[in-house]
């Protein structure tokens, strides 16, 4: 964490263009390498730098072309680190350069699990949870707010990423596994995640009770009674037991179609 | 017939930002149904039903290699079916969750095809040919492209009256359903996303954020800033002071990276 060494003017360079070229990863996604054509031509930049000659350059790619996947945003804190091993090895002719992609696997699992949670749980959760009431009044303001509160911190996170990666290069996994900084990242990220989705469960999920109890001649609606001890329950109750049915193995697929079928049979013999 | 084109242009056109963008969640139903709308000359509309797709949407994304329902599909032609039929967001929630699950097999052909592109990546790769790894790869996101303008546009073109009587013909008790389906159907999304996160240990993280907004009423946004102090109290203020700590974390990791 005490690395504060400047960049130089050709390494801010390169820095550009390991953001520029991160984009495509996903081009050609597919099951045989999933983002490896991406991924080898966002190395690149490193490869054309530190290997002059064809046929350095080609192993390299060739190198690069392994099976890869992770979280499309995070993507360039590898190439970043990548890059640093790269470096290392076109300069000392003793490296093993197996390192290179053994450091890769090793990196792409634990960012795909941050990258996740931080991306796809927390960060459009919450850019969805902002936009979405501005489009329910049917503000234009709702998707464009939705997609400048995601970009803005995944074009700082994609362009930072690659510098941080560069920077603690070969050391990163050790001095990141040393202060905790992965499991400190994801156990926030956590924190709020979980957060944020309850608090969107409880304004977005509704399930309203229409029972209506009759003792003597009062009537009870069950739902007042509800709202005075546990607003929201019939929500919470919901959502867990989805939760539990996903756990037990159930499809998404199949909880979507039961869920349908329990809103079309309840509504028609009038309990919800 | 011009419908149809500019429906299929815009599904392909989007999905080609999104991959070119590194996944910029251009896709994502809040943002397609307003375009659609905006082509179609509805956007009001556009914006009600994305607002209602997201949610439904919610937990489809792609994580790993699996293929979810495919959103871009099923929230455009949902969306253009239902202003086309001058109908509103129910039916377009009827039509997208059928159509999404669909073209989920869109992707997954895509991704076949695409794995038979490799061996010409490897032969590319081997002769340092980075130029060719490029365009490969470009070609390879056209060709995604190119399904979705097909699917588009010929859905549009031969579905809309066949769509447009069915939907006429749906019971109006069923539609009353649909509607309440609709507002059961984020619980889905939301417990999909909770299935990798959630524990026996952090559920009450979960508990808080929720009974926050039922028994207070505090905006999401509040709440998203309470969770980030609570947080960095969690993680700075009280890691390392008690031993338990450690072996909490590396369980929820696990959960976590199992995504």
């Amino acid at each position: 964490m005490s690395d504060k060494r400047k960049l130089t003017k050709d390494e801010k360079k390169l820095m550009r263009e390991i953001f520029w070229s991160s984009f495509m990863l996903e081009g050609s996604y597919n099951y045989e390498r999933q983002q490896a054509l991406g991924f080898s031509i966002g190395m690149w930049p490193a490869i054309k730098r530190y290997y002059k000659n064809e046929k350095d350059r080609a192993e390299a790619l060739e190198r690069h072309m392994n099976i890869f996947n992770t979280t499309p945003h995070v993507v360039t804190t590898i190439t970043g680190v990548a890059t640093a091993l790269e470096k290392e090895a076109s300069e000392n002719p003793s490296f093993d350069k197996k390192i290179i992609n053994n450091v890769k696997i090793g990196l792409m699992g634990p960012f795909a699990g941050i990258g996740d949670s931080l991306f796809w749980g927390t960060l459009r959760i919450i850019a969805v949870g902002i936009g979405l009431s501005l489009a329910q009044q049917g503000s234009i303001l709702g998707p464009i707010l939705f997609l400048l509160l995601f970009n803005v911190p995944h074009m700082l996170v994609r362009y930072y990423g690659g510098v941080f990666g560069y920077k603690f290069g070969t050391k990163i996994m050790d001095q990141a596994n040393n202060s905790g900084i992965m499991q400190k990242i994801s156990k926030g990220a956590t924190i709020v995640g979980l957060m944020v989705i309850g608090a969107m469960t409880a304004s977005m999920v509704t399930l309203e009770s229409s029972l209506v109890f009759t003792i003597g001649d009062e009537k009870i609606p069950m739902q007042d009674y509800l709202d005075q001890i546990f607003p929201l329950l019939l929500p919470l109750l919901y959502t867990i037991f989805m939760f539990y049915l996903l756990k037990k193995g159930m499809k998404p697929t199949t909880i979507l179609l039961v869920t349908i079928a329990i809103g079309i049979i309840g509504s028609l013999i009038g309990i919800i | 017939m011009q419908t149809a084109l500019i429906v299929g242009i815009i599904l392909a056109l989007l999905w080609f930002i999104e991959k070119m963008l590194g996944t910029a969640m251009v896709i994502r139903p809040i943002v397609v149904s307003t375009i659609i709308g905006a082509a179609l000359g509805d956007v009001q509309t556009g914006l009600l039903v994305g607002a209602t797709l997201e949610l439904v949407f919610m937990g489809f994304i792609q994580v790993g290699g699996a293929v979810p329902p495919d959103v871009l599909v099923g929230a455009g032609l949902g969306t253009a079916y239902a202003i086309i039929g001058n109908s509103g967001a129910e039916v377009a929630l009827a039509l997208a969750l059928p159509i999404a699950l669909l073209a989920q097999s869109i992707k997954v052909l895509v991704f076949i095809i695409r794995s038979w592109f490799m061996n010409y990546a490897m032969k590319l790769a081997k002769a340092a040919n980075i130029k060719g790894m490029i365009n490969l790869n470009i070609g390879g996101l056209l060709l995604h492209c190119a399904m979705y303008f097909i699917v588009g546009f010929a859905a549009i073109l031969f579905g809309s009256n066949a769509v447009e009587a069915f939907v006429n013909n749906i019971p109006d008790a069923i539609m009353n359903g649909l509607e309440v389906a609709g507002g059961l159907l984020p619980a889905v999304g939301f417990a999909l996303l909770l299935l990798p996160m959630m524990t026996k240990t952090n559920v009450l993280y979960f508990l808080l954020g929720f009974s926050l907004l039922a028994y207070m009423n505090i905006p999401i946004l509040g709440i998203t800033l309470f969770g980030v102090v609570l947080a960095f109290i969690i993680v700075y203020e009280f890691n390392g002071k008690n031993g338990d700590s450690d072996t909490t974390d590396k369980e929820d990791e696990e959960e976590l990276f199992d995504v």
